[in-house]
């Protein structure tokens, strides 16, 4: 299960799996909204490289205009993953409380 | 006690696996802490064989047995050329984003995060073991 939504301009929430099999929905999704975007991931339970590449991919559109992707209450698992795969060092990052 | 499931070269059998997978660490009683780091490995493996090796139609086996704080997982692909993900260059986490390409960072990541891993090739068939227990990452 994965859901995606933005239930406020600029806000985008995840929830459930962004695996290989719903990365193309998260990626078409993001694709649309417009300008500077914060994710909040507290609902996100998994993610493989598949999704890790969606985040990517919407980070360097920020970026060619001089923005940066904002990811939000990430939680620990997710958060080892974000280190390990050096996007700590590419995102804004607020870990989950 | 061995969990096995055959699974058609699909994506769409990651949902398949995944429900196996659970059910079966539930029964086993496998420590929830060590679940995503073995999804994540047993993904990325998993999609490398279907995306890599299209020249075969032969399901991919996999199975997965307890070992003390954790499991040990085996990915079987038959038909198939030698590909060891351990012999693909190492993906350069410190790179900006905009040098980073795709491909690459899920087989450096299941690395990283699994405990051991083996690759064994014979008759034309891949085998990939990895396992995973309750101890701290060696990162």
């Amino acid at each position: 299960m994965f859901e995606i939504e933005s239930p406020v301009a600029g806000h985008v929430l995840m929830r459930g799996r962004l695996d290989a099999v719903q990365a193309p929905k998260a990626e078409a999704f993001l694709d649309a909204v417009k300008g500077e975007i914060v994710i909040d991931l507290s609902g996100l339970e998994y993610i493989s490289s598949a999704g890790l590449g969606v985040l990517l991919r919407k980070h360097k559109q920020l970026s060619t205009k001089g923005g940066a992707l904002q990811v939000v209450k990430v939680t620990p698992h997710i958060s080892d993953i974000f280190k390990y795969s050096g996007f700590d060092r590419l995102f804004k990052i607020e870990k989950a409380s | 006690m061995i969990m096995k499931l055959k699974c058609a070269r699909n994506i769409a059998e990651l949902a398949r696996i995944v429900a196996a997978t659970h059910a079966f660490c539930e029964e086993q009683g496998v420590v929830n802490e060590i679940w995503p780091d073995v999804d994540f490995a047993i993904e990325e493996l998993f999609v490398n064989m279907v995306k890599y090796n299209k020249d075969t139609v032969s399901e991919i086996e996999i199975s997965m047995t307890t070992v003390p704080g954790g499991v040990s997982v085996t990915l079987i692909d038959h038909n198939v050329d030698r590909f060891d993900p351990r012999e693909r260059a190492p993906v350069d986490v410190t790179l900006p984003a905009a040098q980073r390409k795709p491909g690459g960072l899920g087989v450096f990541l299941t690395l990283k995060l699994v405990d051991s891993f083996s690759y064994d090739y014979h008759d034309r068939t891949s085998t990939i073991t990895f396992s995973k227990r309750r101890e701290a990452r060696d990162v």
